[in-house]
């Protein structure tokens, strides 16, 4: 027998005992550098290879036990905490709404919630099995997909009070694929960190397209963590205070400019800008959800339903407010505001609870990720919950700077509740399999020679080697 | 004080976080350490190495990364963690109980130090 086959043989009943796919080539590499090393170490004894081989196979032990044992070791650990939130957070949902349906005639919400939390959880299962690796193998693919997906659903989705609406959802999925491209930046020094921020150049336009205020903040931010966090990490391979200079004054500089030339110009926007610092500025006209919402939440208590309100003629209680029409769209848009009104700031306290108890178990979990891959891809997915929800808060609390997305998974909201979900999948896929992902080295090493070898990102193992016989 | 039922093969762990206290070491080196160290008395199989490894990785004791050898072979190389430290400093404890525990039946001080 050849020798390498030998080993071969070896590794393929150790293979056979392994059940999760995904463990096998990185414990198999393992154990055949093991092999190996033990191999040479006979070798330079003074046997000879045929002896070495079979000397350092025996050591190693019988291959279906150690197969068996290493299986027991890996096992695919799902998240059960995370995912027990995320069912909480989804029956949340299926309460308020059941709740808002039967205190308010005209309300149909619960059944498509139902029906499309049904969609949602296949689409987050199949993330939840799918290999996020993806994301790092093919980052401008992704990265110039979602851009199509989102230039399509601009143009050609509708729009809904002059915003194309559809299109905030490939746009939620952004800084999931720029997480992939900036993990593709490794060692490009300065000059990738530019093309990252270049890269962000094409999202920011689309969320501008849309438009959404909500959408392009909350691109900066996650986006602006992610390269932070990469930088932090050397992944860029450059001076960090540099790296860090060139990343934060540009940013400050369009942030501070657009901010101050809004201000200080006149018409529309100037005014706009005031009056949501300060609604009361145009009780009736661009302060009146600012207005109306804060006038709601005045009259809140902490526990239990908000004192009865006159509300331009209309007596407003607890129990009519959503039949007053007062507030339009209170089961996406002010789900938060209404649930403070009708049971006290109480709710608003749980619903933060819920979602830090998630966030903050998440971020743990993505502090623990070894491969900068997982780290980056779960990073950009806690930040685009975490701005979702800090931008739905701010605009139930009358601040209506930025317009709010979605409070994830509870707002009523079909796509954006299929989106969030799918982010949880995938998020749910990195922590279940991120302890099996590896960085890929610079130089493509070992090739051809093995029978395990990496190709385009991949660890093969050829076990049939197509003998050569010319 | 309470000996861990799983003392015997607890004490492959044992050894193999003392093995990683002073250096981080890959799986080959561990063997030939402990086999030089114990004198040739513990020849622990690769076999069983490797999914102790594992699993103490996973209850992180132990954490890994992987540093490319000078023939480009890539070494997964293994570094104790402070959980795996505290959890040494358990062991050890309880090893010593046992040990003099053991020794004491066994007929006083002249065993331990035989």
């Amino acid at each position: 027998m050849h020798q390498p086959d030998k080993i071969t043989g070896y590794l393929e009943t150790v293979r056979q005992q392994i059940r999760w796919k995904r463990a096998q080539p990185i414990v198999l590499e393992e154990i055949e550098n093991h092999i190996l090393d033990q191999k040479n170490a006979y070798q330079k004894e003074g046997l000879d290879e045929e002896a070495a081989t079979d000397k350092a196979i025996t050591e190693m032990g019988d291959p279906v036990l150690v197969g068996e044992q290493l299986d027991h070791a890996h096992r695919p650990k799902p998240d059960w905490t995370l995912l027990a939130l995320t069912g909480l957070m989804l029956l949340l949902g299926f309460a308020v709404q059941f709740f808002i349906d039967s205190t308010f005639d005209g309300a149909w919400t619960l059944e498509q919630q139902m029906v499309w939390a049904g969609i949602a959880v296949s689409v987050m299962l199949a993330a939840y099995f799918a290999d996020f690796t993806v994301v790092g193998k093919y980052p401008r693919i992704v990265f110039f997909t979602l851009c199509a997906i989102t230039v399509v659903c601009c143009f050609f989705t509708g729009t809904v009070l002059g915003r194309a609406s559809y299109a905030i959802y490939p746009l939620l999925l952004f800084s999931t694929a720029f997480a992939g491209l900036v993990y593709s930046m490794r060692n490009k020094g300065y000059g990738g960190l530019i093309f990252c921020g270049a890269a962000f150049v094409a999202p920011a336009f689309l969320s501008m397209l849309v438009p959404s205020s909500g959408i392009l903040f909350l691109l900066c931010i996650s986006c602006l963590i992610l390269l932070t966090a990469a930088v932090l990490k050397g992944w860029f391979n450059v001076r960090k205070r540099s790296a860090l200079f060139i990343l934060y004054i540009p940013t400050a500089v369009v942030l501070s400019m657009s901010f101050f030339f809004m201000l200080m110009g006149a018409g529309y926007r100037a005014e706009w800008l005031r009056v949501v610092f300060n609604p009361s500025l145009d009780p009736q006209g661009i302060g009146y959800m600012g207005t109306t919402v804060q006038r709601i939440l005045s009259h809140s208590q902490f526990i239990g339903s908000g004192m009865p309100m006159d509300y331009y003629m209309v007596a407003v209680d607890a129990s009519n407010i959503l039949g007053a029409r007062i507030l339009p769209a209170i089961n996406t848009d002010y789900l938060l505001t209404y649930l403070i009104y009708r049971f006290g700031w109480i709710a608003l306290l749980g619903i933060i609870a819920l979602f830090a108890a998630f966030i903050i178990r998440a971020a743990m979990l993505c502090n623990k990720q070894k491969s900068v891959l997982g780290f980056l891809t779960s990073t950009a997915i806690v930040s685009t919950f975490a701005v979702q929800l800090i931008l739905y808060i701010a605009s139930n609390l009358g601040f209506m700077l930025l317009s709010p997305l979605s409070l994830p998974l509870i707002s009523y909201g079909k796509m954006a509740l299929v989106t969030n979900m799918f982010l949880i999948g995938l998020l749910l896929s990195v922590f279940r399999t991120g302890t099996l992902v590896r960085d890929q080295a610079e130089s493509v090493a070992v090739k051809s020679n093995h029978f395990i070898h990496y190709d385009n990102g991949r660890i093969i193992i050829d076990l049939i080697r197509p003998k050569t016989t010319e | 004080m309470a000996i861990d039922k799983s003392l015997l093969t607890g004490s492959t762990t044992m050894l193999i976080l003392k093995l990683l206290e002073d250096t981080d070491m890959y799986g080959y080196q561990m063997i030939e350490e402990l086999n030089r160290k114990s004198k040739n008395v513990f020849a622990l199989k690769a076999g069983t190495l490797y999914p102790l490894l594992h699993t103490l990785e996973q209850k992180e004791l132990v954490t890994s990364y992987e540093k490319t050898a000078g023939n480009a072979r890539v070494r997964k190389y293994y570094s104790i963690t402070k959980k795996g430290r505290n959890y040494l400093l358990a062991k050890k404890e309880e090893w010593k109980a046992y040990t003099s525990a053991v020794n004491a039946v066994l007929g006083g001080a002249t065993f331990a130090s035989a």
